[in-house]
C-alpha cells in the first residue's frame, strides 16, 4: 500500500506542476507580452483554463494532505523550516486566486481591472518562484536543524535553509519551466496567425531560458559541492531523464512547427515528467537534505493501519476524481485526442 | 505578545474568515440550483437571471473559500507542526476524504459555470446540485477531524506516543456527528438569513422588486426550516459536551463549584478573579435538567479541574450566550415567515422587509459565536486530555508578525469581496430599469 501511497503522492505532485504550472505560466506570459497584446492573451488564457482552473489547484491539497497523514515527520521539517517560504508563496496563490476570478465576475468592468491584472500577474510569478525555493531549499543542503545542539539564531534556523543562491535558482528554474509549459499549451489555442507566433516566440525563448538556467543550476552546483546536484550528476537514471528530455526537443518543435498540437502537449508533458522525475530520482527517498544529515521520506512514515486506510481511500477517490476531471477536460475540448 | 497567543490568535481569525466564505460556497448552490429548476420549468426570465446572479456569487465566493482553505490547510502544520505530526495520521482520514469532496466540487463547478449552452440542459443543472452535495459533504468531514479534538478516539496514548492507530474509528469519534449536525444547520440558518435579507432590503427600497421577492422566498424557507431544527440540534450538542467535556460544560455555563440540581445562568458578567457571575439570570435546576435529563444530576463546577486545565470562562460564557439568544430569535423569526405564507397579507407591510434586513448578519454572528465556544471552550487543549497547545505551536518566533500579515490579507479580502457583491446587485437592478 505504500506504494499506492507514494504513487498517488508523485502522481498529484506531477499534476500540480504540470496543470497548475501551465496556469502559473500563462500569467507570466501575459505579463511579458506587449501591452496591445495582453487582452488577447488574457481572453485565451481564460477560454482554455477557465473549466478546470478551481480543478487545476486542488492537487496542491491532495498533496499536502498525503503528505501529512503518510510522512508526518518529513512534513514536520518541511513546515517548521520553510515556514517563511510557504507562507510567500501561499499569498501568491492567493493574490492570484483571487484576481483571476474577480477580473472575471465583476460586474462592472471598469478601471479595477488594472489592479486585478497587476495583483494577478504578481501572482503569477510569486507563486512558481516560491515553490521552486522550497525545493530547493528541501534539497539544498543548507537547512540548519534546531536540534543539532549549536546555538543558532533565527537567521540560521529559518532564513539560511531556503534564502541562498542554490534555492533562488531552482525558483527561477520552475518559473521558466512554467512559461515552457504554458507557453507550448497556448500555442494549440491560438485563434490566428499573429498570436500564434507570439506564443512561438515565447517557446522558444522558454525554452532557452530554461536550458540555460538547468545548466547554470548544475554548474552552480557542481563547483560549490551541493549534494542533491553532485548526486544528480552521478545518478544515471537522473542523467539518462535529463538526456532523453533534451533528445525530445527536436521533435517538440518539428511538432510545433507541423501545428500538430495533440502530439506538442503530449511531448510537453513527457518534458515535464522526466525532468521531475531526475530530480525525484536522484536522491529518492532522502529528499530533506539538511546541512548535517538527510531525511528520508520514509523517516517516521506513518503505521501500516493508517497507510493501508489512506492507499484504500486515494484508489476510491481516485477512481471517482480522475474520470470526472478527465469528462471535464474533454468537454471543453482541451484534450483533443478523440477528434 | 508571547508566540503562542499570536498563533492561537491568527488560527482564530483565519477561520473566523474562512468559515463565513465557505458556509456561502456551500450553501449558496442549493439556492442557485432551486432558482435553476424553476427557470426550466417555467421558463421565467427573472429565475434565469437570478441563477446567474447567485452563480457569480458562488464562484467568487467558491475561489475566496478555496484559496483561504488551502492557505488554511498549510496553516495547520505552519502554526501547530507537533499537533500534524503525531494528528496528520489519525485523523487524515476525514481529510483525505474532504479533498475528495472538494475535488468533486472543484470539476462540478467547471463544468456548471462553463456549461451554459453547451451541455444538455439536465445534466447542466444536475452539476450544480453535485455542488451543493459535495461542497456540504466536505464541511462534514472537516467538522469530523474537528470533533476528533474533542473527543480523540481511535488510537492509545501511553507515555507521549501514539499506537494503534484505527483512522476509521477517529474519524467517526464521539462528537463528529453531533458537530456535523449542529454546524451543517447553522451554515443552512447563517447564510439563508444573509442571503434573504440582502434581497428584503432591496424589496424594502423597491429595487427590482419582482426579482428580490424571489429570490427572497427561496433563500428564507431553508434558513426558516434549518432555524426550527437548530434548538434541538443544540440540546443534542450540548448533552454531548456535558457528558464529554465537563470542563467545558462548566465554562459555557460559568459554573465555578459543582452542585447537584445546578441552576441555568441566563447573561450575566463574569468576573473571573472573583470566580462570581453578577446581573445573570437564574433558573433554578434547569442546567442540570439541560445537560443530564435529570433536575437532581450533579453539575461538575470549573474548580473541580486542575487550573491549568481550565478554559477561559468569561469569552466562552459571552459567546454561548450569543449564540444561544441569537438562534432563539432566528427559530422565532422563521416561524414567522413560515406563518406569513398563510397570512399574506403581512408581507405587504415594510415593516415585514426591514425585519428581515436586520436578521441579515445575525446568522454569522451566531455561528462564529458557536465556534468561539467550541475552539475557546477546548483549551487549553489542543487535543481534548491529550496534548496542550501550547505544547503544539510551532518553535519559530515571530508569529506576531505573521498574524499581522494574515489579517491585512483578510480583511482587504473581505472588503474587495463585500465590494464586489454590492456592484452585483446594483448592476441587477440597473439592467432591469
Amino acid at each position: 500500500m505504500l506504494t499506492v501511497v507514494l504513487f498517488f503522492l508523485f502522481f498529484s505532485l506531477f499534476l500540480y506542476v504540470l496543470l497548475a504550472g501551465a496556469d502559473f505560466g500563462g500569467g507570466i506570459i501575459e505579463l511579458f507580452s506587449l501591452p496591445k497584446n495582453q487582452e488577447k492573451t488574457k481572453q485565451t488564457i481564460y477560454r482554455v483554463m477557465g473549466p478546470i482552473w478551481e480543478a487545476n489547484h486542488i492537487w496542491i491539497i491532495i498533496l499536502i494532505v498525503i503528505m501529512w497523514i503518510a510522512f508526518p515527520e518529513y512534513f514536520n521539517i518541511f513546515v517548521v523550516y520553510l515556514h517563511i517560504p510557504i507562507t510567500l508563496m501561499l499569498l501568491g496563490i492567493t493574490i492570484r486566486g483571487v484576481a483571476f476570478i474577480f477580473r472575471h465576475y465583476d460586474a462592472v468592468k471598469g478601471k479595477s481591472q488594472t489592479s486585478y491584472n497587476v495583483l494577478f500577474k504578481m501572482g503569477s510569478i510569486l507563486s512558481p518562484l516560491f515553490l521552486g525555493v522550497i525545493f530547493g531549499g528541501l534539497v539544498g543542503g543548507n537547512i540548519n536543524l534546531h536540534t543539532t545542539g549549536a546555538n543558532l539564531g533565527f537567521k540560521e534556523i529559518y532564513i539560511d535553509g531556503w534564502f541562498n543562491t542554490f534555492s533562488l535558482l531552482i525558483g527561477l528554474f520552475y518559473t521558466a519551466l512554467c512559461t515552457f509549459i504554458a507557453s507550448n499549451f497556448l500555442i494549440g489555442e491560438a485563434d490566428d496567425e499573429h498570436e500564434l507566433n507570439e506564443y512561438r516566440k515565447k517557446a522558444s525563448y522558454s525554452t532557452i531560458v530554461l536550458v540555460l538556467i538547468g545548466f547554470i543550476i548544475l554548474l552552480y552546483g557542481y563547483f560549490n559541492e551541493v549534494a542533491f546536484v553532485l548526486d544528480f550528476l552521478e545518478n544515471p537514471f537522473s542523467l539518462l531523464a535529463v538526456f532523453i528530455s533534451g533528445v525530445v526537443l527536436i521533435p517538440l518543435w518539428k511538432m510545433i512547427k507541423l501545428k500538430r498540437k495533440v502530439w506538442a502537449r503530449v511531448l510537453a508533458g513527457v518534458q515535464v515528467l522526466l525532468v521531475l522525475s531526475a530530480a525525484m530520482l536522484a536522491h529518492f527517498p532522502d529528499i530533506i537534505i539538511t546541512s548535517t544529515k538527510e531525511v528520508s521520506i520514509l523517516d517516521g512514515v506513518a503505521p501500516d493501519s493508517v497507510i493501508f486506510v489512506l492507499g484504500i481511500a486515494l484508489i476510491i477517490g481516485g477512481s471517482v476524481i480522475l474520470p470526472g476531471l478527465f469528462h471535464l477536460m474533454k468537454s471543453f475540448q482541451l484534450i483533443k485526442l478523440f477528434k | 505578545m508571547e508566540n503562542l497567543e499570536a498563533a492561537r490568535l491568527q488560527m482564530a481569525i483565519t477561520l473566523i474568515f474562512h468559515i463565513v466564505f465557505a458556509c456561502i460556497g456551500m450553501v449558496m448552490p442549493f439556492f442557485m440550483v432551486i432558482s435553476h429548476y424553476k427557470w426550466l420549468k417555467t421558463k421565467d426570465k427573472v429565475y434565469l437571471k437570478l441563477t446567474k446572479a447567485w452563480q457569480k456569487g458562488v464562484a467568487i465566493f467558491f475561489v475566496t473559500g478555496a484559496v483561504s482553505g488551502t492557505a488554511l490547510s498549510f496553516e495547520l502544520g505552519l502554526l501547530w507542526p507537533e499537533f500534524m505530526k503525531h494528528a496528520g495520521p489519525i485523523i487524515g482520514m476525514p481529510f483525505s476524504l474532504e479533498g475528495a469532496a472538494f475535488f468533486v466540487e472543484a470539476i462540478a463547478l467547471g463544468f456548471y459555470l462553463y456549461g451554459w449552452k453547451k451541455l444538455p440542459e439536465k445534466f447542466h443543472w444536475f452539476t450544480g446540485v453535485i455542488i451543493g452535495v459535495s461542497g456540504v459533504m466536505s464541511g462534514i468531514l472537516v467538522v469530523a477531524a474537528n470533533g476528533w479534538m474533542n473527543s480523540p478516539s481511535g488510537f492509545t496514548y501511553e507515555n507521549g506516543v501514539f499506537s494503534n492507530i484505527d483512522p476509521i474509528q477517529a474519524m467517526l469519534n464521539g462528537a463528529w456527528f453531533t458537530q456535523a449536525l449542529h454546524m451543517t444547520l447553522a451554515a443552512f440558518v447563517a447564510t439563508g438569513f444573509a442571503v434573504a435579507g440582502i434581497h428584503a432590503y432591496q424589496v424594502y427600497k423597491g429595487r427590482n422588486v419582482v426579482l428580490h421577492k424571489k429570490a427572497f422566498s427561496i433563500a428564507i424557507i431553508f434558513a426558516a426550516i434549518a432555524a426550527l431544527f437548530q434548538p434541538i440540534s443544540g440540546d443534542i450538542s450540548a448533552k454531548d459536551v456535558a457528558e464529554r467535556q465537563p470542563s467545558k460544560l462548566a465554562a459555557l455555563e460559568a459554573h465555578y463549584e459543582t452542585e447537584k440540581g445546578a441552576p441555568l445562568y441566563i447573561g450575566g458578567i463574569v468576573d473571573e478573579e472573583k470566580q462570581e457571575v453578577s446581573y445573570k439570570i437564574e433558573i433554578p435546576k434547569a442546567l442540570s435538567f439541560l445537560a443530564f435529563g435529570d433536575f437532581d444530576a450533579e453539575v461538575k463546577g470549573l474548580n473541580d479541574f486542575p487550573e491549568d486545565e481550565q478554559p477561559p470562562v468569561a469569552i466562552v460564557h459571552y459567546a454561548f450566550q450569543i449564540m444561544v439568544g441569537i438562534g432563539t430569535l432566528l427559530a422565532i423569526v422563521g416561524l414567522f415567515y413560515l406563518l406569513s405564507l398563510k397570512w399574506k397579507k403581512w408581507q405587504d407591510n415594510r415593516k415585514f422587509w426591514l425585519l428581515f434586513t436586520f436578521m441579515a448578519p445575525l446568522g454569522y454572528i451566531a455561528l462564529e459565536a458557536g465556534w468561539i465556544v467550541t475552539e475557546v471552550g477546548r483549551q487549553p487543549w489542543i487535543i481534548y486530555q491529550v496534548m496542550k497547545t501550547k505544547d503544539a505551536v510551532t518553535p519559530m518566533p515571530g508569529i506576531f508578525y505573521s498574524l499581522l500579515f494574515y489579517t491585512g490579507i483578510y480583511i482587504l479580502l473581505t472588503c474587495v469581496v463585500s465590494w464586489l457583491m454590492v456592484r452585483q446587485i446594483k448592476v441587477l437592478n440597473q439592467k432591469e430599469a
